[in-house]
């Protein structure tokens, strides 16, 4: 009766353990090296900034958006993203895309915008 | 084992003499397609929005068919003699093989309603989705069997399921709709193992937990 509890319980931990540990990698992870981003072929978050210099295109009859990111080693990607222009994109730090690296594009489903901080000044200045 | 077969034929005659289950089950599950039709209208909502309403619907269909199984034996006044006759594995084990057919069933009939109701209701990679189907039934079935011997013993039986029943079925569940989006989107089997393996964890979880504590749940 006893050795049951004692068998029955190593299952339970060691399997309910193994599950914790396997939903906290089953969430969506956030990726900044553009070069891992191409190479992994699964839903992810990736992390970069606009650039600027190739300009965004918005298809007005597909209602598709494609602009150029850059991460922080240069790395370029194009991104695809069904839908339209996100506020503040244009002066907008770093963006957050989610989505599926495939064929040479990024097709996002969703896009985040960072903004620069309205009080960045003042914290220089109080500094200085 | 032999008891577990025994109580299993039992159940199935049973249920097919009365039609208890499969009746109410039947109706929840036409009654509740036709409402989200009905909402819907002419609207065109997108693939995993279906996706997740169809988990939904199998959490109430659960939660209406599969608490019967030991409230049954309650109203009958069968407790006893069962658990004279049988061991406790043995009960807990043809309940949970009963509840496995029941939802089965279910499943298979709501998924055909859905495929063909809803157009968004497609999959790219289907061996993905049956396999998650299969996997994550078994783990419905598991755990719904154990509140299903607890609320036997409580007052109120009808609203005791759902509360207990959320907790315990909620990593179940926000992993299986994780699935059905991807196996939407046609990730292969490989992509989505991680997932897999959290449902097949749950799974043994589950049936593990339920033969330690049902010992302690059916003497009282």
């Amino acid at each position: 009766m006893n050795k049951k509890y004692i068998f029955g319980g190593v299952i339970v931990t060691v399997f309910l353990s193994m599950m914790i540990y396997l939903f906290t990698q089953s969430n969506i992870q956030y990726e900044s090296d553009f070069v891992k981003v191409k190479e992994k072929a699964r839903m992810i978050k990736a992390t970069g900034s606009w650039v600027k210099e190739k300009n965004y295109d918005f298809n007005k009859e597909s209602k598709q958006l494609t602009f150029y990111m850059k991460d922080t080693q240069g790395e370029e990607m194009r991104v695809v993203y069904d839908g339209t222009l996100p506020n503040n994109f244009e002066i907008a730090t770093s963006i957050v895309v989610t989505g599926k690296y495939e064929n040479g594009t990024f097709h996002a489903k969703d896009i985040l915008t960072k903004c620069p901080s309205k009080y960045q000044d003042q914290k220089t200045q109080a500094n200085s | 084992m032999k008891a577990a077969f025994a109580l299993l034929k039992k159940d199935l005659a049973s249920e097919v003499r009365t039609r208890y289950a499969i009746n109410s089950l039947g109706m929840f599950i036409v009654v509740v397609v036709s409402v989200i039709l009905f909402s819907i209208g002419d609207e065109k909502i997108t693939d995993y929005l279906t996706g997740g309403l169809f988990w939904v619907v199998v959490f109430f269909t659960s939660m209406s068919g599969l608490s019967r199984a030991f409230v049954s034996e309650e109203e009958r006044g069968t407790t006893l003699t069962l658990q004279l006759i049988a061991r406790p594995e043995s009960i807990y084990s043809g309940k949970f093989f009963f509840n496995v057919a029941l939802i089965f069933s279910m499943n298979l009939i709501i998924a055909l309603l859905f495929s063909f109701f809803f157009e968004m209701f497609i999959f790219k990679n289907i061996l993905l989705f049956v396999c998650a189907f299969i996997i994550g039934n078994i783990g419905v079935a598991a755990s719904s069997t154990i509140i299903a011997a607890i609320i036997s013993k409580a007052g109120s039986k009808g609203t005791l399921y759902p509360v207990l029943a959320f907790p315990i079925l909620l990593p179940l569940i926000l992993t299986l709709i994780e699935l059905t989006k991807q196996s939407m989107d046609g990730n292969s089997i490989s992509e989505s193992s991680v997932e897999l393996a959290v449902l097949f964890c749950y799974d043994v979880v589950m049936v593990a937990s339920a033969y330690l504590l049902f010992d302690f749940i059916w003497k009282d």
